[in-house]
């Protein structure tokens, strides 16, 4: 009966370890939607869907990673001028890939600008070349 | 080389359990043929006194190397921040990744043998006669070259991952569309592969419970026969196939559920993001190894003094193991309902 007893108690305990556990989170802070690292602002990109709901990501590369597996295509893309660090969207930024690693994890080097000079600038600066937008 | 209180323990531990397992080894062979040889019971006596001294600093070295295995990845964490580029212990394996990668399968297999052969010395302890001291030498000695092998691995490691090396994290590794553990369920089982991935998973985990249940509590058996053997051993083999999905079915389908990020798929990050998921994988693990450690103890145990008590030893490795299993399936159906 004792052997029974500490066995349900073993069990209860590991129960309620785990359902706090899925209860609580423990990242802190706005983390990327994809996996779960801290966003810095200035790299910032939001996925907003026609159901009011939204998704932020820590780079452009891993937006572009869930953008592959999402099936409901955002309604719109709001991305961060890395000069400025105001919001803007995607379809009136310039986008760079060049040498320059912003977010190392991921090994993101596609940088947006809201400017075209802005733009040009850190290619020839940076072994780069404008490309499209990639999240058209 | 890092240098931090985990990696200067990793490399104390490593070095001390690298000499003193090399000393048991060398010696528990020169005990096992000495046994062998001797005629007289007083010289077998003799032997036997001297095997307490390697047994006992035997026993130390490997209960410090089975808890070395989560101080391992303990000591990987304790290194991210030094690592360029590391968000994750996955980002730290890419500093030395075919070593680490070495390591890392050598530890299980290192978990399972010292395992085995605790539970042989437990059971020969539990007789008077000891009959099972030639054998457990043996073993021994054959044990201490890969314990040796994993000692000395983890000090070369630890000193050999420097910092301010780039590395990138697991995201571009383990999310990537073509990885193989998406790809071969995909064109086995088709689209809906992440579905029969999770249902497998229950059922494979409920039936190996069955079977665990009813060998620890079915109709008794008083004694190790072949065919008892040979049941443990297919018992052992679907316990592995058993753990096989299960890494499989986290990779793809209950880690990035869990995490709450449902197209990530690393399972550093889920130890990171949910620390509880560390005790579901430690449950799991010691329950699979325990049917294993049932076997192998039903396989060497089973001589002179001891085949009296093996049966109700061998049925209470596998009530062990039974609870280890059913504690590991029960958080994890919990974190699914609750997520």
């Amino acid at each position: 009966m004792r052997k029974k007893a500490r066995v349900i108690i073993i069990f209860v305990i590991i129960g309620l370890v785990a359902a706090t556990s899925a209860m609580l989170k423990v990242r802190s802070g706005v983390r990327c939607d994809h996996d779960g690292t801290r966003i810095q602002p200035i790299y910032e990109v939001t996925f907003a869907f026609q159901d009011a709901t939204n998704k932020q990501f820590c780079s452009v590369n891993c937006a572009l990673l869930d953008l592959r597996n999402e099936k409901n295509r955002p309604k719109y893309v709001t991305v961060v001028d890395e000069v400025s660090g105001t919001k803007i969207d995607a379809n009136l930024a310039f986008f760079v890939k060049s040498e320059v690693l912003t977010i190392p994890h991921v090994k993101n080097n596609i940088h947006v600008f809201a400017k075209k000079e802005d733009a040009i600038r850190h290619a020839k600066q940076f072994n780069g070349e404008l490309i499209q937008n990639p999240f058209r | 080389m890092i240098l931090n209180v985990f990696s200067i323990s990793e490399i104390f531990v490593g070095v001390l359990s690298s000499a003193l397992m090399i000393w048991a080894g060398i010696y528990s062979l020169i005990l096992y043929r000495r046994q062998g040889k001797a005629t007289g019971l007083e010289e077998k006596g003799r032997i036997e006194d001297r095997s307490y001294l390697v047994f006992l600093i035997a026993v130390v070295v490997l209960i410090v190397r089975l808890l070395n295995w989560p101080f391992f990845y303990a000591t990987l964490q304790s290194f991210i921040r030094d690592i360029d580029g590391a968000m994750c212990i996955f980002g730290v394996t890419q500093v030395k990744p075919l070593f680490t990668k070495f390591q890392e399968i050598l530890k299980p297999v290192v978990f399972f043998l010292i395992g085995a052969w605790l539970l042989i010395h437990k059971l020969d302890l539990a007789t008077e006669t000891s009959p099972l001291m030639r054998r457990k030498l043996l073993f021994l000695s054959l044990l201490s070259v890969v314990v040796i092998a994993d000692s000395a691995g983890d000090t070369v490691l630890i000193m050999s991952i420097k910092p301010g090396f780039l590395v990138s994290c697991c995201t571009t590794v383990t999310d990537i569309l073509t990885r193989p553990t998406r790809t071969t369920p995909e064109s086995l089982l088709g689209p809906g592969y992440t579905r029969i991935l999770e249902i497998s998973y229950v059922i494979s985990n409920l039936i190996l419970l069955v079977i665990l249940g009813f060998v620890r509590w079915g109709k008794k058996w008083h004694s190790i026969t072949p065919w008892t053997g040979i049941s443990l051993l297919l018992v052992f083999l679907f316990a592995l196939v058993n753990g096989f999905l299960f890494i499989l079915a986290q990779i793809e389908v209950l880690a990035p559920k869990i995490m709450g990020l449902p197209y990530h798929h690393c399972l550093y990050c889920l130890w990171q993001y949910v620390p509880d998921s560390i005790v579901t994988y430690l449950l799991f693990i010691l329950g699979t190894f325990a049917v294993g450690w049932g076997f192998t103890t039903a396989a060497i145990g089973g001589k002179g003094e001891a085949v009296l008590i093996l049966p109700h030893y061998v049925r209470g490795i596998y009530s062990f193991a039974f609870f280890c299993l059913l504690g590991s399936l029960v958080m994890v159906i919990i974190h699914l309902l609750m997520g």
